[in-house]
């Protein structure tokens, strides 16, 4: 039986970001025959290669169907995408890297606030100047898509290596769609992000690619390693509340999870106990103060470590995947 | 010259022989006896002596190679017998044989179809660093071989035939590299008469090759496009609807839209339409900060200005009415047999707009013009929608279709796009109507209906 091939990402903030999280995780990354090399394996899960490679390569791995699995940005799989690509299903996100894809026009385009009135720039630009409105980014086919999608034709693609941003005021584009965490480079560019211009929201997950790769695979080792993923990066978003359930609210239960998508560790809890609540971590203040002020309290936080559930969900969507082909 | 001309035509086996080889008229090689060979005859005349052993004396082979346009130097012979008969058909009498280029600049394939075509493409760069493509069509080509001879606005007739490359999902099974064979009229007048040459040489060249099951679908994009422009509703409606008329699902919500949306007024909107074109630029260059001699990034103060004088129009405008957006809907909807359906045209367009009406006069005067050729139109319809998937014609367009293809293919297709030449250099609108045929799958078709 051959080995899965997991392949992470060899340098750079993503590398760092990676250790960090599998350290918190409890899994010990090794490499074989000395830190230099580029292949590896983990600590007590046998039959796990590790490769390492650009987070490019990774995507473009994937979407040939190459490796098993991977971790790279939701950016790199969408542009890497192709007619030709194999499946890629996203197992886990790993709660860091985050970033958005947007697009984004000069400042001076007051005209400019949203999707529709580009799309009707671009035209008009096209009757004035007699050639396309030209799109600046390293991003050339989300933006197709998403311009496809939205009935915008009349642009054409600048490929942009690096300092997008400049790309409008050196006059090699007028417009660009660009990856950003806090928009500040777009702002300090004097550009600014269209009100519906978010095209993609990234961030570093793990995917497996679903082709026959998988074939002739002992899945054990992989159920091992996912399930300890899944429950460290769904502990990563949440916060355990603990409070005593001192009185019967037959409501409690249902508002918490619809209004603050949270939910009790053991279920419905009876008057007298001591419960913890699952919470994601945006949803604290407000359900500690929806808590407090429906008498009960005081309310402890928490952030969990790992969050184990019966079932793991990045484990179960690869099992699907598997099943499928 | 002449003397040699006939000297050769004799030792072909005279007027009738060669007649039959070049499969043309008894009339039209006594013509060449008159006035000599076409220049388009000369690689195949040529190519019929030296088979035959017959020489040619040097001196005038150099004439006749002097004279030689670039003439496609693949043999016709490893064509098979139907894509010889449909280049035979297309290239009778004034249409020139041309070789366009293989190679293109990437640049004006993406100029001219647009990004989405992009993933269709193989493109590369060349060890100089220009960007190239494999031709995806031999339209762009032939028109770059108009404008590489110098031409600007003289009237061209060309036909071409020769491989073409795009990239397929690999699991649709359709090949990466297939044959086309068309014409293009370059130049001249932008008139009906081209339009309906260009079809009628199209239509022969296939209805010969012994297809039994051909549909022919017609539109005119140049039909929806006046509509809009004859109807009283704000400009910037008008942009809106011509823009998201290539996408269906796009228009439909804007059509929607506009006849419910209340939108929304702001103080730029406020104020720049009480101010007159020339305050309003300078209004519009205060509110971004700009000094005197500066220009926005990108685009002119003419452009922002004018652009926000239409959206302030548009704020104070009531709503679309739901009879005028339901008008438009009604014209689209149209699709029938071309008689029946410009009589539906007619009586839905009535009143509207001489422009209009002339307009669809046009498509009666073509449907005619059929008639007359004795073009079987018992398959075919005229349907308004057609053209809209691809902002490609600007007018005039058909598509030969077979019920034994799947629906999104065709067998060829054509049509007026009188922005073809400016799209691929920095020329004015030439005119230019053409058409090109899928060889490939012309023989498909023929040799399965030989099957059923």
């Amino acid at each position: 039986m051959s080995s899965i091939l997991l392949a992470l990402p060899s340098k750079g903030r993503l590398y760092e970001q990676m250790n960090k999280f599998f350290e918190s995780s409890g899994i010990i990354l090794k490499r074989s025959g000395g830190q230099r090399t580029y292949s590896g394996f983990i600590k007590g899960i046998e039959k796990i290669e590790i490769i390492y490679l650009s987070a490019s390569e990774i995507s473009s791995e994937l979407l040939k169907g190459n490796i098993h699995m991977g971790i790279t940005g939701i950016d790199l799989i969408e542009e890497g995408k192709t007619t030709a690509s194999k499946e890629v299903i996203l197992l886990s996100r790993l709660g860091f890297g985050k970033a958005n894809v947007v697009i984004a026009v000069p400042d001076h385009w007051i005209d400019v606030e949203n999707i529709r009135d580009l799309s009707e720039v671009s035209s008009e630009f096209r009757s004035y100047n007699n050639r396309r409105m030209r799109v600046a980014t390293k991003f050339s086919n989300i933006t197709r898509n998403f311009f496809q999608r939205n009935g915008i034709n009349n642009y054409r693609l600048v490929d942009s290596a690096g300092a997008t941003e400049g790309a409008p005021a050196a006059g090699t584009a007028e417009i660009i769609v660009d990856i950003t965490e806090t928009g500040q480079t777009i702002e300090a560019n004097n550009l600014k992000v269209l009100e519906d211009g978010v095209m993609l929201k990234s961030e570093v997950c793990i995917f497996s690619s679903a082709n026959d790769i998988w074939k002739d695979i002992d899945l054990k080792p992989v159920e091992k390693f996912l399930r300890i993923i899944s429950a460290r990066s769904e502990a990563l978003g949440n916060a355990e509340l603990f409070f005593d359930y001192t009185k019967e609210d037959k409501d409690l239960e249902i508002n918490l999870f619809r209004e603050f998508n949270s939910s009790f560790v053991n279920g419905s809890p009876n008057i007298g106990e001591s419960v913890s609540l699952i919470t994601p971590i945006s949803m604290v203040p407000s359900c500690t103060y929806y808590l407090t002020s429906r008498g009960y309290g005081p309310v402890r936080t928490n952030r969990p470590e790992f969050i184990y559930n019966q079932e793991s969900n990045s484990w179960n969507l690869l099992k699907n995947s598997i099943n499928c082909i | 010259m002449i003397e040699e001309t006939n000297k050769i035509i004799d030792s072909l086996g005279g007027t009738t022989a060669l007649a039959k080889l070049l499969n043309v008229n008894l009339s039209a090689v006594s013509n060449y006896r008159k006035k000599g060979f076409p220049d388009r005859l000369h690689y195949k005349i040529a190519t019929l002596c030296n088979e035959r052993g017959i020489k040619i004396d040097g001196k005038i082979f150099g004439e006749l190679s002097k004279n030689l346009p670039a003439v496609d130097t693949r043999p016709l012979e490893i064509l098979s017998e139907i894509s010889i008969k449909v280049i035979e058909n297309l290239t009778e009498d004034d249409f020139e044989l041309i070789d366009p280029p293989v190679l293109v600049s990437a640049d004006k394939v993406l100029d001219r179809l647009g990004e989405n075509i992009a993933d269709k493409l193989y493109i590369f760069s060349d060890p100089s660093g220009s960007r190239l493509c494999l031709r995806p069509d031999l339209t762009i080509p032939t028109c770059i071989h108009y404008l590489n001879n110098g031409f600007d606005g003289i009237k061209k007739n060309y036909a071409y035939h020769g491989k073409v490359f795009q990239f397929q999902n690999p699991s649709s099974n359709e090949p990466n590299e297939f044959s086309q064979a068309g014409l293009e009229i370059i130049g001249g007048e932008s008139c009906i008469e081209n339009e309906i040459e260009v079809f009628y040489r199209t239509y022969k060249s296939i209805k010969q090759s012994g297809i039994k099951n051909l549909n022919i679908i017609f539109g005119d994009v140049s039909l929806f496009s006046i509509l809009i422009d004859v109807l009283d509703i704000p400009a910037i409606w008008k942009d809106q609807l011509k823009i998201k008329f290539w996408n269906d699902k796009n228009f439909k919500i804007l059509l929607e839209e506009l006849t419910i949306k209340k939108r929304v007024n702001n103080q730029l909107f406020q104020k720049i339409s009480s101010l007159d074109d020339d305050t309003a630029e300078i209004f519009v260059r205060d509110t971004i900060g700009l000094l005197e001699n500066q220009s926005p990034v990108g685009r002119s103060i003419k452009e922002i200005t004018q652009r926000l004088i239409k959206k302030s129009q548009e704020v104070k405008t009531e709503p679309l009415p739901k009879s005028t957006a339901n008008l438009i809907k009604e014209f689209l909807s149209i699709s029938d047999k071309p008689l029946q359906a410009i009589k539906k045209l007619k009586a839905v367009s009535k009143n509207i707009d001489s422009r209009l009406s002339s307009q669809i006069d046009s498509m009666s005067a073509r449907i005619e013009m059929m008639i007359d050729l004795k073009v079987d139109l018992e398959n075919s319809i005229l349907s308004l929608e057609k053209g809209r998937t691809v902002e490609y014609y600007t007018g005039f367009l058909f598509d030969f279709n077979s019920s034994n293809l799947k629906n999104s293919q065709n067998i060829a297709g054509g049509g007026r796009y009188d922005d073809l030449i400016n799209s691929v250099s920095d020329k004015n609108d030439i005119p230019a109507v053409g058409a090109a045929i899928n060889l490939d799958r012309l023989e498909k078709i023929i040799s399965l209906e030989k099957l059923i």
